[in-house]
């Protein structure tokens, strides 16, 4: 029977006379109590209505009939209510009360894409799930056409976040190979960091090596007679086995893809080698080289860089051979840091270059030979900027102390031009010892060798460097 | 600084959102297809390890280059309130020869993507712009042309807007706007929270794809 409370515009709309318009404090507790005149005129007015024929009756006769008037609407109520659920159910509307049914996924299906999302969100934000690891990281044949042009030749694959060998110094920019510098500043870091990277290493270094100088005693330079007075000019022994330690060291790690156990094996390497004293000379060398040899053929076949395989394929074992240890005379840790990363365009400097600069490394550690020096430049002129290579990827290393001026006067030379290499390798014929000494092979192989080496460059080399071969 | 929410969508319903930001947006969308680069550097530059990414824009006649450096996010209790993720950015056009600057510098390629999709740009309280892109991931280094995706059957999608330090809260407010406009295709989360799918997507993209848009009665 209250009438609602009215709102206040139509309070405004259906007055007939003018209602004063109370304060906005007041109105409320006006309406509540329902104290407003319109209100009790309207209701008033209902009153009337609904009482009408009533009024007369004594009230419990009058609350009677309410009674049943209440109850006839009830019924009424409930007898549409009925009816409209009856007609909702024919047409399929669905209950009042239930909210629109929402699709749900099954449970299976949600979990895989949940486990979708989480790759997708993992891979772009935080890069999980695309890193390649080290061992594949080369540069595919074709680069896309907005990396040809920005990455020369090797770049691309020097730099890998999960090298963690320490690089120091910074190549100059003109270098065309601007990854090896990092690596060739480790001249000052020791030797430790450097084989963290994954390098190959001989599989077997053995600092007793017994070797026999009676039959065969080792070359000390590739282009050397054999006769075994040119070891008379060898430097020490300790020098010469670590000279011939780090070209195999070097050779391995250029030819190779990084590998774990290769820098276990050449950090193994190198700790033999520091320690031991070889008793003859070109002992360790030799035997290294006997491994050495093993080790990079089958090395060699794993790699598929496109370089490597060009010219590895194309030499003899013993040329093989004698280019390893020509350029794992590097001595530093070239490889581990570069070739970790499996850059082909090093590994294959590596083994081209070895030659000329093994050939120059040696001569410019032993006491001047006079054949050895004629072999060297010989070597070296017939040789190409190829070792430029080498220079960087040696890194920097601790072993050596003489050779350490060398190695990175070399390493500047990087990027210089061919004529500046050459020059450095001339000054340091004079010192060098034979580092080929390592090699069994005759000369006329390694010589041989070497010309195959100068023949089977990689067309994929710089300008530069195709510019100096032959 | 910068405002950013991620969301998935399901690959199928990725031509809806289209539609759909293309009557938010009114401009037309663009393509996008961006060589992502991220180096990370190496000992020599410091203990902590910083991270660029270089993106190669290869879509334009010419690839161009943009170099960006993501910064920490804003924490806090106040962050906690942001529905959206506030963080240090800084962006930059380069020329081409920033992969090698870098390597110079002694940063070393930590991962690479290829993100292919479009973009719309919207303009309502900040410049928001809408990427939604499939992440791919390259088997052979630089090998673009042979990306296959990381999720095939999930997109990203990406919303971001530049803030100052000043008007951040504008900014995430009208980003978070613009995000309920979306809500029947997708959610959208900070970066890092996921989110999972919307069940009323389907029905939405039926909605979105069909030629009577909304059903009368």
């Amino acid at each position: 029977m209250a009438s609602s409370k009215p709102s206040l515009a139509s309070l405004r709309t259906s007055t007939s006379s003018p209602v004063p318009i109370p304060s906005p404090n007041v109105l409320p507790v006006m309406l509540s109590s329902k104290l407003l005149p319109e209100m009790e005129a309207e209701d008033n007015l209902k009153r009337e209505q609904l009482l009408l024929g009533l009024q007369n009756l004594p009230i419990p006769a009058q609350i009677e009939k309410l009674k049943t008037r209440i109850d006839m609407i009830a019924a009424a109520c409930e007898s549409a209510e009925k009816v409209i659920a009856d007609t909702r159910k024919a047409y399929g509307l669905g209950s009042r009360q239930g909210p629109a049914i929402v699709p749900t996924l099954d449970k299976v299906q949600a979990a895989k894409i949940q486990e979708q999302e989480n790759l997708l969100r993992a891979a772009v934000n935080f890069g999980e799930g695309l890193r390649i690891p080290g061992d594949q990281r080369h540069v595919s044949s074709a680069l896309p056409m907005h990396l040809v042009d920005v990455l020369s030749f090797g770049d691309g694959t020097q730099n890998f976040a999960d090298n963690s060998g320490a690089y120091p110094k910074n190549t100059p920019s003109s270098m065309p190979s601007g990854n090896i510098n990092p690596q060739g500043s480790t001249l000052q870091a020791p030797g430790a960091p450097l084989i963290a990277r994954s390098v190959p290493s001989p599989s077997a270094i053995s600092g007793s090596t017994s070797f026999d100088n009676a039959s065969t005693p080792p070359l000390p330079y590739a282009n050397s007679p054999r006769p075994g007075t040119s070891m008379m000019n060898t430097p020490s022994p300790q020098q010469q086995a670590q000279q011939q330690q780090q070209q195999q060291q070097q050779r391995q790690k250029m030819m190779q893809l990084p590998q774990q156990q290769q820098q276990q094996q050449l950090l193994a390497q190198q700790q033999l080698r520091q320690s031991s004293t070889p008793g003859g000379l070109g002992q360790n060398s030799v035997q290294q080289l006997q491994d050495l040899q093993g080790q990079s053929q089958q090395k060699f076949q794993q790699v598929h860089g496109q370089h490597q395989m060009q010219y590895s394929q194309s030499l003899g074992h013993q040329q093989f051979s004698n280019r390893q240890l020509q350029t794992s005379h590097m001595q530093h840790n070239m490889g581990q840091n570069q070739l970790g990363q499996g850059n082909q365009l090093r590994s294959h400097l590596g083994q081209f270059g070895g030659t000329a600069n093994s050939a120059l490394f040696n001569a410019a550690q032993t006491s001047p030979n006079s054949q050895m020096i004629s072999n060297m430049s010989a070597t070296m002129s017939s040789q190409t900027l190829l070792p430029r290579v080498q220079f960087g990827l040696s890194g920097g290393h601790s072993q050596r102390s003489h050779a350490s001026q060398i190695l990175s006067d070399q390493m500047f030379n990087m990027g210089a031009a061919n004529t500046a290499n050459m020059v450095q390798m001339q000054q340091q014929q004079h010192g060098q010892q034979g580092g080929f000494g390592n090699m069994q092979t005759n000369t006329q192989n390694l010589q041989s060798g070497m010309v195959a080496l100068q023949s089977t460059q990689n067309p994929n080399y710089p300008q530069q460097r195709q510019q100096n071969q032959q | 600084m910068e405002c950013v929410v991620q969301g998935i969508i399901e690959t199928q319903h990725v031509e809806a959102l289209e539609i759909l930001l293309q009557g938010l947006c009114g401009v037309s969308k663009e393509r996008l297809r961006i060589h992502e680069l991220c180096l990370k550097s190496g000992p020599n530059l410091g203990a902590v390890a910083s991270e660029v990414r270089l993106l190669c824009d290869l879509e334009q006649p010419v690839p161009t280059w943009t170099v960006r450096h993501v910064g920490g996010a804003m924490r806090g209790a106040g962050a906690e309130q942001i529905s959206v993720l506030v963080r240090t950015m800084v962006e930059s056009k380069v020329s081409k020869n920033v992969l090698r600057f870098f390597y110079a510098l002694g940063y070393k390629l930590d991962h690479e993507l290829l993100r292919v999709g479009f973009s719309f740009y919207f303009q309502r309280g900040a410049r928001i712009t809408i990427t939604v892109t499939s992440a791919n991931k390259m088997l052979k280094l630089h090998a673009t042309e042979e990306a296959v995706p990381v999720t095939p059957g999930i997109q990203l999608v990406e919303v971001t807007a530049p803030a100052a330090a000043d008007n951040y809260n504008e900014v995430a407010a009208a980003v978070s706007s613009f995000c309920e406009y979306l809500a029947p295709l997708l959610h959208l989360s900070k970066p890092g929270v996921s989110t999972g799918i919307v069940p009323t997507a389907a029905a939405a993209a039926a909605s979105l794809m069909s030629n009577g848009g909304g059903k009368q009665l």
